[in-house]
């Protein structure tokens, strides 16, 4: 069977003379450079070629015969749309990461309190809406937002309070679009912050009781800043998820009532297929890519900064 | 001390309780509804609670072709899909944690970065890239499932390199130095130590890869229109969705069996989802 | 290219019952020797609607033996739309699609002139409205065909019950089944009285402020009410003018009544409005009317659908066509055309009717009376009125005369009901002016 290996390996490598193992394994640049050109290809077919493709679609006219350079940015520059879009994709991401994070860590606190044996079917509960299909929740919360037959409002009406318009008044469509994206995305910081809480050591906890403090500033003093990284990472890669998140707004509010729920990806959508204007819907989405790799310049400096830490 | 760790205690159940309310109620209402036909929910009594409970929506999917159609196409989409993820993410991350090449470390921290590049940017230039393709070719690649299985893996390869990364790094050089010893070939070190040492890791991006795949719902919007090349998430909301009049009962109980796979999956393997991905962040 | 002779076989009678599925077969496959076609039909919101195409699919099929697929793409989602745009950039997809307004405009580019049907069709079946006209014409050559399918005028459906009680108008008496109408006194006034007696009463009038094109084209024909337009037929910005002035402001007022979400309504909403009896009245076709009869009897039987309100310059019906369209780079393309005509034949128009309830309607003149508007109920007449038979009011489409490309942004963005809106929320007249007219010069350029 060793014999078997050797031959495949043998056989595997693109060696221009037949070496033996040894120097297989000193040919590592070949051989790795093998193992990683898939993934290679498949960024730098589907990923690196169509985005540069869409730079190109973007300079040029509506109906794509002309080059007309940076028209379609300054044609959005203009419009009050555009800027509403911006701020509200900014707001929605920054409000629903800090809340997702708030929430994941309150969560993950208390998962951490129960005592170890009953944590897995805690764990098992709470990470359900992240398991779940986007696509389907979402229904499901359409279904609970309905303007008609909303289930939420028929409960507040025994109270006596009045139907909620979730996604017919502006500022309520865009807490529901908040809190449908929280509610996805709560249980992912959840368990990042969970697994981050196991790792801060008791004696830390042990050290900071006997200097009597309470549990608010052994949170401040002791966990968050053992839980920096954790914290910083899953942020920013929220951040950048949900910044660029589609199905939500699309399938509740489809971007309205008069487009005070748009995002960059949703408004991409809308002008370049609805409207017929390719080149301007790929204009508003490229305008994701500097917001988000000001958030990625943030990332590199994070993981470099563990990598040279391990 | 130990009556404050009894308060502690109850408080975090209390809350804990809301919280689980919280996250729960909307699958729960989803079944709720999917037992209710379509005269009770426009009748609008109680949303929460099933007058006359009934199985025919289900029968009716279960038993209807299109939506078994669609079942099958996110089955063998997500399958392949996971595959192809693991057969280009592993190796991947062997060369990228293990052997230096020219580029490597770029190439590493550049894999995170093509999560910058959003599917909203890249569907339409990818678009015309397969309408182009198919005047060279004749090769239809618009409106067939099987297109997806080129564009999927670009959502999933990254992280499963990522996570797969971090558990070949944390694998101490001296293993591989002595399966060297010991003469076995890189394929050998690949296949009987790495691969079983961190098998955690694996299957953990296999789940996150088949999540992934199965509730995709952009590209398969964009890319397949005729009933009988969709996938599940686009064929409910665009078919079930029938009429003016939203068919909630079936559309609940399709999107509940839409959950359904990804949930049964993390309902059995729970522990291997949860370790990865944690693994995946604090090993780095 | 080949010229296809046109077949002018009276086909005779209907095809047995197809075999009944819960959920209408999507798509349907026929296996036979020459030619492939394919086709995309609008998905019908009335419940078994779809299996009446199929049929007539299938039989012209068998006998000009060509392999049929068809697909029923849904509106809901914009779905269809999507579906169009992709294939027009791909140049590759069905060979026939069905599109709706002004989409046939938007993609003259890449549809195939249907001049030699056209002709032949409306000598056989009478003129076609002026709407039709508009958006199935460019560069005087027709560019699609009028579908029956999913054609429809979305004039008042209303509560005979709520109306007469709350309101005190008995519509029945205004819009009488098998008779013309008398409503001399069914204006733009009555209609805003109306709607604050019954919004007072607890039954407000469902009608929404949505972006789709249920709220877009309510909003329009009470615009287009007024005379106002927000550009003109030679393509100039009549944004500031009265008309738009006081068309702004009645729907503002009107829009006082209106349902608190009324922005955020769908497609889907006014039916649920009506089905659920929440409502007094909502502008939809009939098949709101048709899911009451299944989930809601009590509800149906109080509906009657009729015309629209006179305003000042007119009596206006929102008419919201679809369109058969074909793709110049199909590849079947005479096998296409052919089976337009045959879906285009009185007695496929009838059978399409009939199984639709009544919702679709045909654009040639000769076709507008068909027995089976008389004949719908409960109640009985309840849809005498809903193809407007007596031509007491216009047909037309929200943001005509203007020149189609800008016509067709202006209706998918809304416009109107945004500038409605906004109004509503407490933005003064002229920012919402000024805000639609730079809106609208953004559609003016190329």
């Amino acid at each position: 069977m060793v014999d078997a290996v050797i031959r495949r390996s043998e056989v595997a490598v693109p060696a221009r003379r037949r070496t033996g193992l040894r120097r297989t394994m000193q040919r590592k640049s070949t051989v790795a450079f093998l193992m990683a050109l898939p993934l290679i290809l498949l960024i730098g077919l589907f990923v690196l070629y169509p985005a540069l493709y869409s730079l190109h679609l973007a300079t040029l006219n509506k109906s794509m015969e002309r080059f007309v350079g940076l028209n379609n940015f300054l044609f959005l520059f203009k419009r009050e749309t555009f800027w509403m879009v911006v701020q509200q994709s900014c707001i929605f991401a920054i409000t629903a990461v800090i809340f997702k994070a708030i929430i994941g860590f309150i969560v993950a606190h208390f998962v951490h309190n129960v005592p170890a044996k009953g944590q897995r079917k805690w764990r098992g509960m709470l990470l359900v809406p992240w398991v779940i299909p986007p696509a389907m929740s979402t229904l499901a919360w359409l279904w609970l937002f309905d303007p008609s037959y909303s289930a939420f409002n028929w409960v507040l009406a025994l109270f006596g309070v009045g139907p909620v318009p979730w996604t017919g008044d502006a500022n309520w469509a865009r807490f529901s679009v908040i809190l449908v994206n929280v509610w996805i995305g709560a249980p992912f910081f959840m368990i990042m912050y969970l697994a981050a809480l196991k790792s801060v050591p008791e004696q830390l906890y042990e050290a900071a009781a006997i200097d009597g403090a309470n549990w608010w500033q052994r949170i401040w003093y002791v966990t968050l800043p053992m839980m920096r990284n954790i914290i910083a990472i899953t942020a920013l890669f929220s951040l950048i998820v949900t910044f660029a998140n589609f199905d939500i707004v699309r399938i509740l509010t489809a971007g309205g009532p008069i487009d005070r729920t748009h995002v960059f990806a949703t408004w991409a959508f809308w002008l370049g297929i609805q409207g017929g204007d390719i080149p301007l819907g790929a204009s508003v989405s490229l305008f994701m890519v500097p917001i988000l790799a000001v958030a990625a310049i943030f990332i590199l400096r994070d993981i470099s900064k563990r990598g040279n830490e391990a | 001390m130990s009556r404050d760790r009894r308060w502690a205690l109850r408080w975090s159940y209390f809350f804990l309780v809301l919280f689980v309310i919280f996250f729960l109620t909307p699958p729960v209402y989803m079944f709720i509804t999917s037992l209710k036909t379509s005269a009770e929910i426009s009748a609008a009594t109680n949303p929460w609670w099933v007058y006359h409970p009934t199985l025919s929506n289900y029968v009716e999917l279960l038993t209807s072709p299109s939506f078994l159609t669609y079942f099958r196409n996110s089955a063998m989409v997500s399958v392949i899909v996971v595959s192809i993820t693991m057969l280009i993410s592993v190796p991947a991350a062997f060369a990228l944690s293990r052997m230096k090449f020219w580029g490597s470390a770029t190439l590493a921290t550049g894999v995170f970065l093509t999560y910058l590049i959003p599917e909203t940017l890249l569907f339409l230039p990818l678009f015309k890239m397969f309408a182009v393709f198919n005047e060279w070719t004749d090769i239809q690649l618009i409106n067939r499932w099987w297109v997806l299985l080129f564009l999927y893996p670009t959502l999933t390869v990254p992280f499963a390199t990522w996570i797969m990364i971090g558990y070949f790094a944390s694998i101490p050089k001296e293993l591989d130095e002595a399966a060297l010893i010991d003469g076995a070939g890189w394929l050998q070190t690949l296949t009987k130590i790495f691969i079983p040492v961190a098998l955690p890791g694996l299957i953990a991006a296999t789940i996150f890869a088949f999540t992934v795949s199965w509730a995709q719902f952009l590209y398969p919007l964009a890319f397949t229109t005729s009933a009988d090349q969709l996938v599940l998430p686009v064929g409910i909301i665009t078919s079930l969705i029938k009429g003016d009049v939203f068919n909630w009962g079936q559309i609940m109980t399709g999107a509940l069996l839409g959950a359904a796979p990804p949930l049964i999956i993390y309902a059995f393997l729970m522990d291997y989802y949860i370790a990865g991905l944690t693994a995946g962040a604090t090993k780095g | 290219m080949r010229k296809t002779k046109l077949t002018r076989r009276q086909f005779v009678g209907r095809t047995a019952a197809a075999s009944a599925a819960t959920l209408a077969a999507p798509f349907v496959r026929t296996a036979h020797a020459a030619g492939k076609l394919s086709l995309m039909l609008w998905d019908h919101w009335v419940p078994g609607a779809n299996t009446a195409s199929t049929e007539l699919v299938n039989e012209w099929a068998a006998k000009e033996k060509v392999e049929v697929a068809i697909d029923y793409v849904t509106s809901q989602g914009n779905k269809n739309l999507l579906t169009i745009a992709a294939q027009a950039q791909a140049r590759s997809g069905h060979d026939i699609l069905a599109m709706p307004t002004w989409w046939p405009q938007d993609q003259v580019k890449n549809l195939e002139p249907v001049d030699d049907i056209m002709e032949p069709l409306i000598a056989q079946n009478g003129a076609v409205n002026d709407t039709v006209k508009y958006l199935g014409r460019a560069d005087n050559h027709w560019i699609a065909v009028p579908a029956t399918i999913g054609s429809q005028i979305k004039g008042p459906c209303s509560r005979i019950d709520l109306l007469k009680q709350h309101a005190g108008i008995d519509i029945q008496a205004m819009y009488p089944a098998g008779s013309p109408p008398k409503a001399e006194t069914w204006t733009t006034e009555t209609f805003f009285k109306a709607a604050e007696a019954c919004h007072k009463a607890g039954f407000p009038f469902g009608i929404g402020l949505g972006q789709t094109t249920d709220s877009v084209d309510t909003a329009g024909a009470f615009f287009q009410a007024y005379g106002a337009e927000l550009v003109n037929a030679k393509g100039d910005l009549t944004v500031k003018t009265d008309a738009v002035k006081e068309a702004l402001d009645y729907c503002k007022r009107l829009a006082a009544f209106y349902p608190p979400d009324a922005p955020a309504w769908d497609d889907a909403s006014n039916n649920k409005w009506l089905i659920s009896g929440r409502g007094a009245l909502i502008m939809n076709p009939p098949s709101a009317w048709a899911v009451a009869r299944r989930d809601a009897p009590q509800v149906a039987e109080q509906c009657w659908t009729h015309g629209f309100p006179a305003g000042p310059k007119g009596r206006v019906a929102p008419f919201l066509p679809y369109f058969w369209g074909m793709w110049n780079f199909g590849k079947n393309k005479a096998a296409a055309k052919s089976l337009l005509v045959h879906l285009s034949q009185p007695a496929a128009i009838e059978k399409l009717v009939v199984a639709s309830g009544g919702y679709d309607l045909p654009s040639f003149a000769n076709l507008t009376t068909l027995k089976v508007w008389a004949e719908e109920g409960p109640p009985k007449g309840t849809l005498y009125h809903y193809p407007n038979p007596y031509n007491h009011q216009t047909l037309s489409i929200a943001a005509a005369p203007a020149p189609p490309k800008i016509a067709f942004q202006i209706y998918t963005q809304a416009i109107h009901t945004k500038m409605i809106v906004r109004h509503l929320q407490g933005e003064p007249m002229d920012k919402t002016l000024a805000w639609a007219e730079s809106e609208v010069e953004g559609y003016l350029r190329t």
